[in-house]
């Protein structure tokens, strides 16, 4: 079965198409990659995708279970988390106390009035904290972060919630080329070691070709082109869309 | 550990107070020991969720009431009417509270005003019930508590009693969802919290822990009035908070401290305690931003130099 299939999804803000007509599918352990010059509509997928906004008709089912226009948490509660692009983090708590906190939902504690939450969920939090290689800033709040650092915590929260499949919006935007690498060697091992099914997205086509198996080109808000990278590589219409915006 | 030898000092001088001071000072002392209870129940609200209530008196009002209804006319005893005092005003606070959490910033401010006028009124209006404006007269504790320094002891350990478990409510999973919500709601959303239930819930607790507060009232004062459930009344956990200090659990109890004791002072010699109490709130805000225990509590500043009070909280697409 499909992890995910989307049919026919649409949503405009005022008039502008912001996802036009886009259906899609993935299948379980796939890592496969959203890519798009700027404003082709991959956040507003994503925000679609995970309940941040409501479309404006079309489908999306996650495991064959329709989740259409449900609300974010109940998406996530199904086993779909998401990282956002411009990071959204604790900004006055630790790193340690972010990633605790997913870790603590996913595990049906939160509604836990009298245990101290201090010695809770230990071994877990340091295993991401080891993971996303932000152990050495566990104590640090994490508003006082680098920019690279927030994104990785903002992905370590996103694993916090223990997902199936995962989102990730442009996992490293603001990275230097080396934090590029280390994030995406992360993601490529997450789906190879973990069998997590993985969509992401990205503006810079370079990035993705080493890591996606499957592309989507995204342009106005629709779907021009889909494939492995080399089909995608080599179609016209990408190559026109990109031409003279990147690569 | 530094703190809890301060917290067993300050137990030890709560246990002594009564021996040393006179009765003038006794009653302060339970006014006090009310006031930081209702003081530190705003804050649930306040410091841990990020929401500034203007209608937590409602809360106390209701417990007030409750308590003091089954006293006048029901032999129930004291401990069973304070429970129902807490029930009740739970009640009032999952009514209200229902809608209240979906606003966030001024416009929470605002509905939680307008519902604690809205009881003010009820319990203004309906004489046949609450008495309407004169109140009700001759609320009599058991006779073990007449004596005012045993009414002293019993407040205490209701109130130490009330403190611990709401402290262990902010040290659990949930009260550190509470700070997540106030950190940042739309994150908590998408890691899978209900935000707009978890807020449902904490405005409850704080609601019933008012409550209590409002219990403890009529029997210390044998009457009460609808004046303590306006908005004016609101208006002091919200000062105290700020005084002493909203990021530190025990802020609003330093505060109830100053507070109380600045009016059992200046209200002896001069009437102008609102321009007093408004000096002291513009020094506060502009000289110790974090209160007199945001001093103290140096690991905090981090949270200090955030802005506290609502934050874009709102979101859409939840269901309670
Ligand atoms: N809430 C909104 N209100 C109005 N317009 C919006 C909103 N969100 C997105 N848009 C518009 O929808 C279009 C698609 O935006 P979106 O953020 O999905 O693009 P993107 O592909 O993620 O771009 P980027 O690479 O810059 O992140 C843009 O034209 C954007 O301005
Ligand atoms: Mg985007």
């Amino acid at each position: 079965m499909k992890i995910l299939k989307v049919e026919h999804l649409k949503k405009s803000f005022g008039g502008l198409q912001a996802t036009n007509d886009v259906s899609f599918e993935m299948q379980p352990g796939e890592l496969a990659a959203i890519i798009g010059p700027n404003g082709a509509g991959k956040s507003t997928f994503f925000n679609l995708l995970t309940g941040y906004y409501k479309a404006d008709s079309g489908r999306i089912f996650f495991k064959g279970q329709e989740i259409t226009n449900w609300a974010p948490h109940e998406i996530v509660r199904l086993g779909i988390s998401r990282a956002f692009q411009v990071s959204n983090i604790y900004p006055a708590m630790t790193t340690y106390e972010n990633i605790r906190q997913a870790i603590l939902t996913k595990q049906k504690r939160t509604l836990n009035l009298f245990s101290p939450a201090a010695g809770m969920a230990k071994k877990e939090t340091r295993e991401l904290l080891d993971i996303s290689g932000l152990s050495s800033f566990a104590d640090t709040i994490a508003g006082q972060l680098s920019q690279g650092d927030k994104k990785r915590l903002e992905l370590a929260i996103a694993l916090g919630c223990r997902p199936e499949l995962l989102f990730l919006d442009e996992p490293t935007a603001g990275m230097s080329a080396e934090e590029t690498t280390q994030t995406m060697e992360l993601v490529k091992r997450l789906n190879r070691e973990l069998g997590l099914t993985i969509l992401f997205t990205e503006h810079d086509m370079s990035v993705v070709f080493g890591y996606a198996q499957q592309l989507t080109v995204l342009h106005l808000g629709a779907i021009i082109a889909q494939g492995d990278p080399g089909e995608v590589r080599q179609n016209a219409t990408v190559q026109k869309v990109y031409l003279g915006e990147e690569a | 550990m530094k703190r809890s030898f301060w917290l067993v000092l300050v137990f030890i001088v709560a246990l002594a107070l009564p021996s040393v001071i006179g009765e003038f000072w006794v009653h302060v002392a339970i006014e006090i020991l009310i006031l930081g209870l209702f003081a530190v129940s705003f804050n649930m609200l306040f410091g841990y969720m990020g929401q500034l209530s203007f209608g937590h008196a409602a809360y106390f009002g209701v417990g007030a009431y409750a308590t003091g209804l089954l006293l006048l006319k029901t032999p129930l005893p004291l401990p069973v009417c304070f429970f129902i005092s807490m029930a009740a005003a739970g009640l009032a606070a999952l009514v209200f509270g229902y809608f209240c959490v979906r606003l966030t910033g001024i416009y929470f401010a605002i509905l939680t005003m307008a519902f604690g006028q809205l009881i003010y009124y009820i319990i203004f209006q309906w004489y046949a019930f609450t008495g309407g404006d004169n109140g009700l007269q001759g609320i009599v504790p058991p006779g073990w508590l007449l004596n005012v320094r045993h009414y002293y002891y019993f407040t205490l350990f209701i109130v130490i009693g009330a403190l611990v478990v709401m402290w262990l409510i902010s040290a659990s999973p949930f009260g550190h969802t509470m700070r997540a919500i106030r950190d940042n709601a739309e994150r908590t959303r998408f890691i899978g919290i209900n935000v707009r239930r978890y807020m449902l819930i904490n405005f409850v607790i704080a609601g019933m822990f008012a409550g209590l507060a409002g219990g403890l009232l009529g029997p210390f004062n044998r009457s009460i009035a609808p004046d303590l459930c306006n908005w004016q009344q609101s208006g002091i956990p919200v000062f105290m908070t700020v005084i002493g200090g909203p990021l530190a659990f025990f802020g609003p109890m330093v505060g109830a401290v100053i507070y109380t004791l600045l009016f059992a002072l200046i209200t002896g010699f001069t009437e102008y305690w609102p321009l007093t109490i408004g000096l002291v709130i513009i020094l506060v805000v502009l000289y110790l931003p974090g209160g007199v225990l945001g001093l103290v509590q140096k690991k905090w500043i981090p949270l200090h130099s955030k802005k506290l009070t609502p934050g874009p909280n709102g979101g859409a697409g939840e269901e309670i």
